[in-house]
């Protein structure tokens, strides 16, 4: 670890153009930087060393949350997790994701961390991931060339990779309104203490059918459990159409376990996985009838 | 007594406090010295290689780089990083391998220093470091005690065979083993591995070395020991001691981390070669890997019991990792030694222990030294043979520890003073011992508590030496400068000992100014260490001010016309026993005896050299309640009740903080706190606060700490100590717990829901 | 490479440095600016040590560039106290015994501030959760939220 960091050349865009014309010009020799909490630590760690920095976090426009009941929710890039954990409409009709943002770092982390950063460090056990994953959000990039929008469950490619190029920037996150009807939760346990990495994150959704009384459908979303998070598609199918009654949470907790690929602690994560689908799905299922 | 004490045992606040809580506070890291060049060190990322070649040239040649130093730039002295063995005498010391360099000439550890520079500035330095070619031809390593002892293992250090620094038996072994195993009813046989904790002082080491035109060397560091730090020093550098002036700071924690040499025989090194001063900072990431640690243990313990609860027989076979290097393994392995095998009384006892080389970080010493390693699996081994002959954990305990009168934790030292039953009477009654015994049987979370006890020192005698030396001078305002070698590191030893000065000179604590940690103004002592600074220190202020107290009152006894024995200090007043208007200020006495017109003039002051005459054993009771949930294995830690034997609190704000700090180290070596290393190639993989979890305010559960106090006889105004007591026994008052909840019982450190579930899923099968 | 203007306010003073961009907050205050009250300990958002306050928010130092704070307002430990008199936060660190080493102290201290700015009257919880980015090796909190909750009191009293 070096205590001071390698020289770069410093750039602060104060608007989304500006941005995209000096990214156009150094592409991955530069590095975008928000709220830092990623980049500067990955920087002092010796990970990377950007020979241009871009510092975006002073573009006024990507600090925006907006909602519509058509359009959905719109999130500016820079938004920081504590705005979003406070935010009330957020709370109201996006529980799970408020609740994501605040589970993430310590509070000058939240406070300093945006959720674009958060989305683009891209890591496994990053916890807005799953939470976004299970709303179907999508992605607006932007570069010289214009901007296009990217599903969630395209927008990670990999551990640490994303499908965004060196000359792109997120600029907001879009979300759909959830399904009516429907309900949602994120629950989490940690490696060792409160303030930790995730072990195992679980975000679901349910949505339900209320003249037949059973679940039209379940979204549920994993992380750190996997390269990167992931949609438990095997685990959703088994609820749909079904009444979530607690024969079926074990098949759909043990199909979930299975879908799993973790790395270190395999067993026991899997385990986790088990009884925490099984515990969102409890809660959201009580909370529904 | 006639007297009430007026400055002891009140809750005054710490005399540090206001400069710490505005940013005045000067710590090493915050110094800075014209012209000073920063250092580096450049580390081994092998945790086993030959050093074939090292290429220094281009790194000299970047700009700003004053120095690039190898281990062929400084003196071939062989010396152990640990500063206790210059407290022994040689013939015992040199059983303690010397087996570091400055800078290392064969890499032993991912992290080994190899090679360092001294730059401008930081930037500059750390970009020399890339510049420095070093050939390295990796050998093959080892990590584990059991791997690095057989036969074809990776040898470390050439004279070790097996890897085996040193093997001990414990001297103070009674009886015969056998024979008390075969007088037992009940035989408990139990194994336990403890890890590898880290102190994580949140200040990372630091030293600052400049050498003056005569060759005169000041160093400033965050040392525990700072007369000792001065000595070995000057042995590996061939310098005078009187040409080194030894200085410390504030101290931004420590916890045992600076009982060793940490940066500054590197930053004197450079130093020295650049004869410019410098500063070497670790990063923290260097904190982590590159300083001492607590050693891991495996403890297999064979314990026989009678089915009245009686101990026949004790025994213990320690296997200790010591690292890459020797360091405090020696001592930290005798003081769990002898701290397993004195607790209780037991006709019968063997301890043998091996130290063993691996290819890992440098095992030091840490808050506790060898105890909470050896509570960890003794205190188990008693819940266990409590159960098995059907006795509350308690009341085996009451039966079988060692009280007042018996032998302490060695023969020739009987204990002073033990408050031990009163400490666990309050806290049962605290945490609801009776009401919650057995715990919660039913449903996912069960809930259950456990106890543990514990015995400490204060100080080392007789182990080693040990003595303290004050100075007392009066200052003509009747304030008192109080010259006391040590370092104010967070346990508040500046407070407690101003207490102590003031209310012996029967002086206001504002009175008090302490003058410390700098080896120009104060005289020797061994330092802070073995929890003795209230113990020895206090006693030998209160020592020196009675001299001081005279020669104030032999003044006033002219003045007032009154014998000496017939007066007293209080509140910067000499009395006259029974006459409360016949007085006269320490100020006037003072003033008058300084600019003294008759030819009688004197600087009041004293001075003495104390040596401690005992050292009574403080004892604590811990419990601790948690619920663990049975599906996922977590533990939930809901209460601790803390029940502490202190004698005499001189400050009780300051006893408690010590007792909760050191609880939540307790909590971390328990619960959170995991040392990882890579098993391929030895990376330390806990180089972070990210990737080794210290607890935070959310992790604490609620500490209710209890303070006794019963007098003892050798201690200032009856203190004993408290430092390092608060970690002892915690972790294994958890592990109890755990096991009153669930039927679990976890043996190796740390407590991971994995653990506990293996445990259940065993228990079930 | 090339060096900037960063101009802030520090303190209560305006402040204009040149600097090279990648020159972290927490650099320039304790080397250009000697404020060494603020401490460096980690050096990458992991222990709150560094912690400032940047237009009255708790920030972490260490993760700042200097050059990113152009025109807002900074206050340290050294900016807390007015004259002799201890800020109450301060005061009650000093009373409640909530210091010990004191290499937490600073950053505990400013986090507390912003918590009661914006919370007069937080709860023992609230405290604790808002602190849960400061570590401490020394206290084990207890008093140290002890002293948040009692400087609370006696701001609300009109202490501040
Ligand atoms: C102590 C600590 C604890 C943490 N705990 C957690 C945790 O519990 N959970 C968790 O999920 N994360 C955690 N993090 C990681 C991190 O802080 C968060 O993920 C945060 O949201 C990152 O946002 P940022 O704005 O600080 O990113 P930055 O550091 O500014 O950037 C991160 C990366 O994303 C790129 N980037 C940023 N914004 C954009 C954009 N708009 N377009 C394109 N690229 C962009 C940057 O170039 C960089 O590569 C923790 C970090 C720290 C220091
Ligand atoms: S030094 Fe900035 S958070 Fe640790
Ligand atoms: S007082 Fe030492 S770290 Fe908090």
């Amino acid at each position: 670890m070096i205590t001071t960091l390698k020289s770069f050349q410093y750039f602060h865009p104060n608007t989304v153009e500006e941005a995209v014309q000096i990214l156009n010009k150094y592409g991955d020799r530069a590095k975008v930087l928000a709220g830092g909490t990623d980049l500067i630590p990955s920087m002092k760690r010796q990970k990377i060393a950007p020979q241009y920095v871009v510092y975006i976090n002073d573009i006024s426009q990507l600090k925006h949350i907006d909602f519509g009941a058509e359009e959905g929710l719109r999130i500016g890039a820079l938004v920081s997790h504590h705005s979003i954990a406070s935010s009330s409409i957020i709370r109201e009709k996006f529980q799970l994701l408020a609740k994501a943002c605040n589970k993430v770092g310590t509070p000058h982390v939240r406070r300093m961390g945006t959720i674009g950063g958060n989305i683009c460090m891209a890591g496994p056990s990053q916890d807005t991931i799953p939470a976004l994953l299970v709303l179907e959000a999508q992605m607006k990039v932007v570069s010289l060339q214009g901007e296009r929008i990217i599903p969630v469950d395209e927008f990670f490619t990999g551990p640490f990779q994303t499908a965004i190029t060196g000359e792109e920037i997120v600029t907001e996150i879009q979300i759909p309104c959830p399904p009516s009807d429907s309900v949602a939760d994120y629950q989490w346990v940690t490696k060792r203490t409160v303030v930790d990495e995730t072990l195992v994150g679980v975000a679901a959704l349910l949505g339900m059918d209320l003249d037949r009384g059973v679940c039209k459908g379940a979204r549920i979303a994993l992380g750190s459990v996997g390269p990167k998070p992931f949609r438990a598609r095997e685990a959703e199918e088994i609820i749909k159409g079904e009444k979530l009654e607690s024969k079926l949470i074990e098949a759909v907790a043990q199909a979930a376990a299975e879908e799993t690929k973790p790395r270190s602690r395999a067993d026991y994560r899997r385990r986790e996985v088990g009884l925490l689908v099984k515990s969102t799905l409890e809660h959201l299922w009580s909370q529904l009838r | 007594m006639e007297r009430e004490l007026s400055v002891v045992g009140k809750r005054l606040p710490r005399i540090d406090a206001p400069a710490k809580v505005t940013g005045e506070a000067k710590y090493t890291v915050d110094i800075k010295l014209p012209g000073m060049l920063f250092g580096k060190v450049l580390r081994s990322p092998y945790a086993h290689a030959m050093i074939l070649k090292i290429d220094k040239s281009k790194a000299e040649k970047l700009p700003g780089v004053e120095a690039v130093i190898t281990s062929e730039d400084i003196p071939v002295k062989l010396f152990n990083s640990g500063l206790t063995d210059l407290l022994v005498p040689e013939e015992i010391a040199k059983n303690d391998p010397r087996d570091q360099y400055v800078l290392s000439n064969k890499a032993r550890f991912v992290g080994d220093a190899i090679a360092a520079v001294a730059a401008r500035d930081r930037k500059v330095a750390e970009a020399a470091l890339d510049l420095i070619e070093v050939e390295y031809k990796a050998l093959p390593a080892v990590f584990d005690v059991v791997e690095a002892m057989k036969p074809g293992a990776p040898k470390i250090h050439d004279f070790a065979n097996g890897n085996i620094a040193r093997h001990i038996s414990f001297p103070g072994a009674i009886g015969d083993i056998e024979k008390g195993f075969q007088e037992a009813d009940v035989m408990i046989e139990e194994t336990f591995n403890t890890t590898k904790q880290l102190h994580c002082p949140l200040e990372p080491s630091a030293c600052i070395a400049s050498f003056d035109s005569i060759g005169r060397l000041t160093v400033w560091s965050p040392t525990q020991l700072l007369y000792l730090a001065r000595h070995k020093i000057a042995d590996i550098f061939d310098i005078p001691e009187g040409k080194i002036r030894w200085i410390t700071p504030f101290v931004g924690g420590s916890f045992g981390n600076a009982l060793t040499l940490r940066a500054e025989p590197i930053c004197i090194a450079l130093a020295r070669k650049t004869r410019k001063p410098v500063k070497l900072e670790y990063s923290s990431e260097e904190q982590f890997i590159a300083t001492q640690s607590r050693q891991p243990f495996t403890i297999a313990v064979k314990m026989g019991v009678k089915n009245d609860g009686a101990i026949t027989a004790l025994q213990g076979k320690l296997t200790a990792n010591s690292g890459a290097y020797y360091s405090l393994s020696g001592t930290t392995t005798n003081v769990c030694m002898a701290m397993f095998a004195t607790l209780y009384r037991c006709p019968n006892v063997s301890v043998e222990a091996d130290i063993v080389y691996t290819n890992i970080p440098i095992s030091g010493g840490y808050r506790g030294y060898g105890n909470p390693q050896a509570m960890w699996a003794l205190e188990q081994v008693v819940d266990v043979a409590a159960r098995r002959v059907g006795m509350d954990p308690v009341e085996f305990r009451l039966k079988n520890y060692r009280r007042a009168g018996d032998p302490g934790w060695t023969a020739s030292l009987p204990i002073e003073s033990c408050a031990l039953e009163e400490c666990i009477k309050l806290g049962m009654d605290k945490i609801g011992w009776r009401e919650k015994m057995g715990g919660t049987k039913e449903g996912v979370k069960r809930r259950g508590i456990g106890m543990a006890i514990q015995r400490h020192v204060s100080g080392t005698q007789p182990m080693q030496m040990t003595h303290s030396n004050i100075m007392i001078k009066m200052n003509v305002d009747g304030s008192a400068d109080l010259m006391v070698s040590g370092c104010e590191m967070g346990q508040g030893m500046f407070g407690v000992l101003a207490q102590i000065a003031a209310e012996e000179l029967g002086l206001q604590i504002g009175k008090i100014h302490v003058v410390n940690g700098d080896t120009d103004e104060t005289m020797f002592d061994d330092g802070q260490h073995a929890s003795r600074t209230t113990y020895v220190i206090g006693n030998a202020i209160i020592e020196t001010a009675r001299q001081v107290k005279q020669q104030l009152l032999e003044r006033a006894s002219k003045i007032l016309a009154t014998r000496v024995d017939d007066m007293y200090v209080r509140d910067g007043q000499i009395y006259v026993r029974g006459d409360l208007e016949n007085k006269i200020s320490v100020e006037d006495i003072t003033r008058r005896a300084t600019y003294n017109f008759e030819g009688q003039g004197r600087n009041i002051a004293g001075k003495c050299s104390y040596v401690p005459k005992g050292n009574p054993p403080p004892y604590s009771a811990v419990f601790a309640e948690v619920e663990v949930d049975i599906n996922n294995g977590a533990t939930k830690l809901l209460k601790i009740v803390f029940a502490h034997d202190i004698g005499r609190a001189i400050n009780p704000t300051n006893v408690e903080g010590q007792l909760e700090g050191g609880v939540m180290h307790g909590i971390g070596y328990a619960l959170t706190e995991e040392y990882m290393v890579n098993g391929n190639n030895g990376v330390v993989e806990s180089d972070s606060f990210t990737n080794y979890k210290i607890p935070s305010t959310l992790d604490m559960p609620n500490v209710e700490v209890i303070i006794v106090e019963q007098p003892t006889p050798s201690g200032p105004f009856g203190a004993k100590s408290v430092g390092e007591c608060g970690l002892n026994a915690v972790a294994p008052a958890i592990a109890n717990a755990i096991y009153d909840a669930t039927g679990a019982r976890v043996r190796d450190l740390r407590i991971t829901p994995e653990k506990i579930l293996e445990e259940l899923s065993a228990n079930i099968l | 490479m090339s060096k900037e203007i960063a101009r802030f306010t520090i303190n209560g003073r305006e402040c204009e440095l040149l600097i090279e961009p990648c020159t972290s907050l927490l650099e320039v205050l304790r080397d250009h600016l000697e404020l060494t009250g603020t401490k460096s300990s980690c050096g990458v958002g992991e222990c709150g040590s560094c912690t400032v306050l940047i237009d009255n928010k708790p920030q972490l130092s260490c993760l700042t560039l200097a050059i990113t704070v152009q025109g807002k307002n900074i206050v340290t430990i050294e900016g807390l106290a007015s004259g002799n008199n201890l800020h109450p936060i301060q005061q009650a660190f000093v009373d409640c015994g909530a210091v010990q080493c004191g290499f937490c102290t600073p950053g505990m201290i400013l986090t507390a501030k912003a918590l009661l700015d914006d919370n007069p009257n937080p709860s023992r919880d609230e405290v604790k959760e808002a602190l849960s980015g400061n570590l401490c090796r020394c206290t084990g909190y207890v008093k140290i939220v002890d002293a948040v909750l009692a400087a609370a009191q006696i701001m609300k009293k009109g202490g501040a």
